[in-house]
């Protein structure tokens, strides 16, 4: 479970940066893919990685301060594929996915979208599992660029660009190798959207450390996902990653 | 979407300006502290980071000494009513302590028992519009274009005179006559409304009507006081599908009562979305309901305008579209996400529009009180319909203007619907 995992359903609302002060950088950085793999190594080692299947997750979501709150559920299975599911209250669901080719957004207020171009790159991105280990597949560029302080932990900072979209720039904890916070911005049907997010409480599960906090800030808006639960290896029903027929009937046309 | 009304209440407070007592130096304080969170609020969150050209930092030199050597409330309030006008758009104001409560009970009403009785004020006359079946209000043979002249002893007449002349210059103006009619007869459960009428025949009667729980079901969003939301649907005449309903939230429950209506309809010559007094709501959901009627994809009903991106209104077509023809009936209550729905269909030119011209109120806008008591309303982003025009301040303005009157609605008809449904059998 990884922080790129959540934005997707996130950012279908949202946007918004709020850079950390920079620090003076007076040690020699490390290299990009030193601090990836260093990333590797602090979660668990590529082993466990490679152990890695499938993985469900489940958890709350919630609208900061607005008082909207739900449930999540997310599906990824290897290569890439994905399928998450946030039940608001009162609102309904709001579902998000792909099979690995046609990447899809379904929501009971907006209705069936199929990703095309870079949004759908940026979805297969985040749908694939071991995403830590084939970073070097998926991005074209990796650099560091500085040293930055994120909740008060210094961080190095490296800019990641994709084979396909626009530069993602990441924090990795300068002590503990972990990714602390993200930047990016999302490109979605409603425009492109800039996006922070941080993660926070990070917790083993199968010998694998993953975030169980995550806040986003987009758009002037702040949401909060809480992983409750972290499963690998699951039995998943064979049609789990199946288009739903609202998509289907849409990719027709 | 409140801020014609209150800016007009916080010019008529300063012209008062003269009997009022002078300010403590501890209400001097707490207006700076106003002032400085007012300006400190525009300038952190304006989706505009130039202003619109308008030197924030000067105008806060200009206005801050002016605000220490205020003598009064009304002065202080009007100043700072002045700064924000610097910025030349509506949803920015000053409501005053004591309007800011009388807001707050009325946009709450939607927990309150009602008369059962739908009211718009036309040519000064406040007209029952609407009677809900089974009601006591119908039971006692209230009728539409019956005129109410008076509530619970309060004359009408002068109240609609005092607010048509807050509202004399705002598109908002018969969104707020028809609220301050229909918040009077508001009120607790259990209680009557002691109306008088002048009925169809030219009599005045008074009717004594238990208020009842408002139609529809309640629902919840977020901190949002609960609504009770409706929805309906029928088909005129046959092959004519009407829709109804009367705000844009509960979405579980709404969007698929709509789609289904669409979808029973979908060989039907027309199809009729009525907005009339609808105040908006979740503005996802204008998209939404816009893909049951747009079978192309990429359209956009409008941009959204915030400090941090513009964000597209866009359509996702729900297929089976219904392709057929569409009208959609507004007037001067239809605001926010109405308009947006409205207004880009409209300008996509997938619909036309019936009826009169809407409230102009589409920006969203938050409300944060004062460290002085009163309030401050400012709007989060700016929206421009697909069509390049802001509807803020002017509305969507019909294709075909159709104007309720009370004759008609005494012989049973109602001349905007009655539109509608002539131009669709006309077309086919």
């Amino acid at each position: 479970m990884h922080l790129r995992q959540r934005l997707t359903p996130v950012v279908f609302f949202t946007g918004l940066l709020c850079f950390q002060g920079r620090l003076r950088a007076e040690e020699p950085l490390p290299k990009a893919e030193e601090i990836l793999d260093k990333f590797v190594v602090a979660t668990g080692g590529k082993a466990a990685y490679e152990k890695i299947h499938n993985e469900k997750s489940t958890g709350t979501f919630e609208f900061v301060g607005k008082g909207v709150k739900g449930t999540m559920t997310i599906y990824r299975a290897e290569p890439n594929k994905m399928y998450t599911r946030v039940d608001l209250e009162n609102i309904g669901a709001i579902e998000d996915g792909t099979d690995g080719e046609t990447a899809w957004m379904l929501s009971v207020m907006q209705g069936p979208h199929i990703k095309e171009g870079e949004e759908r790159a940026v979805s297969l991105r985040q749908a694939t599992l071991r995403e830590p280990l084939l970073w070097r597949k998926l991005y074209k560029s990796a650099e560091t660029t500085g040293v930055e302080n994120v909740e008060g932990t210094a961080c190095y900072k490296v800019v990641l660009t994709p084979n396909e979209g626009k530069p993602e720039t990441r924090y990795y904890g300068k002590k503990n190798n972990l990714l602390l916070k993200m930047t990016m911005t999302v490109v979605s049907q409603a425009g492109e959207i800039p996006t922070e997010t941080v993660a926070s409480d990070y917790k083993d599960q199968n010998g694998l450390l993953s975030p169980r906090k995550i806040h986003q800030k987009a758009l002037g808006q702040e949401f909060e996902i809480t992983v409750s639960q972290i499963d690998y290896n699951v039995d998943m029903p064979k049609d789990r990653f199946d288009l739903p027929n609202e998509i289907k009937a849409l990719a027709k046309k | 979407m409140t801020s014609a009304r209150i800016l007009a209440i916080t010019f008529a407070c300063a012209a008062l300006a003269g009997s009022q007592p002078a300010l403590t130096a501890e209400q001097k304080r707490l207006n700076l502290e106003s002032f400085d969170f007012i300006w400190s609020t525009i300038h952190d969150q304006y989706w505009d980071p130039t202003f619109g050209g308008v030197n924030w930092t000067a105008v806060r030199d200009e206005f801050r000494p002016r605000i220490e050597h205020a003598a009064t409330m009304p002065e202080a309030r009007s100043l700072m009513g002045q700064m924000l006008g610097r910025l030349g758009k509506s949803h920015f104001a000053i409501i005053p302590a004591d309007v800011y409560g009388d807001l707050d009970s009325h946009e709450d009403a939607g927990g309150t028992r009602t008369a059962g009785i739908d009211v718009r004020v036309i040519e000064s006359h406040a007209i029952v519009t609407a009677v809900e079946e089974g009601s006591p209000a119908s039971a006692q043979g209230v009728r539409p274009g019956w005129e109410v002249l008076g509530i619970d002893g309060t004359e009408l007449a002068p109240r609609i005179q005092k607010v048509a002349e807050v509202y004399r210059n705002s598109t908002m103006r018969e969104l707020y006559l028809a609220r301050s009619v229909l918040a009077k007869l508001a009120g607790d459960e259990g209680s009557e409304a002691r109306v008088q009428f002048r009925d169809g025949g030219g009599a005045v009667v008074t009717k004594e009507i238990g208020r009842i729980r408002p139609r529809g079901s309640l629902a919840k969003f977020g901190y949002l006081p609960p609504n009770y939301v409706w929805i309906t649907s029928r088909k005129i005449d046959g092959d004519i599908g009407y829709i109804a309903f009367n705000m844009f939230l509960d979405p579980a429950r709404l969007m698929p009562e709509f789609g289904s209506a669409v979808h029973s309809c979908m060989t039907c010559a027309g199809m009729i979305v009525d907005l009339r007094g609808n105040p908006g709501g979740l503005g996802i959901m204008a998209m939404g309901m816009a893909g049951w009627f747009i079978d192309k994809p990429d359209q956009r009903l409008g941009t959204m305008y915030t400090r941090q991106a513009p964000v597209k209104f866009v359509v996702n077509p729900r297929p089976p579209v219904y392709s057929g023809t569409l009208a959609v009936l507004v007037d001067g209550s239809s605001a926010s996400t109405s308009e947006v729905f409205a207004g880009g269909m409209k300008d996509l030119g997938r619909a036309r529009i019936f009826g009169t011209r809407t409230a102009g109120a589409a920006l969203p806008s938050a409300i944060d009180r004062l460290p002085n008591g009163d309030a401050l309303q400012h709007a989060l982003a700016d929206y421009i319909s697909e069509g390049g025009q802001t509807l803020e301040g002017i509305g969507v303005i019909p294709d075909v203007e159709v104007k309720l009157t009370r004759q008609a609605l005494l012989s049973g008809h109602d001349p905007v619907l009655d539109a509608a449904i002539e131009w669709i059998h006309a077309r086919k």
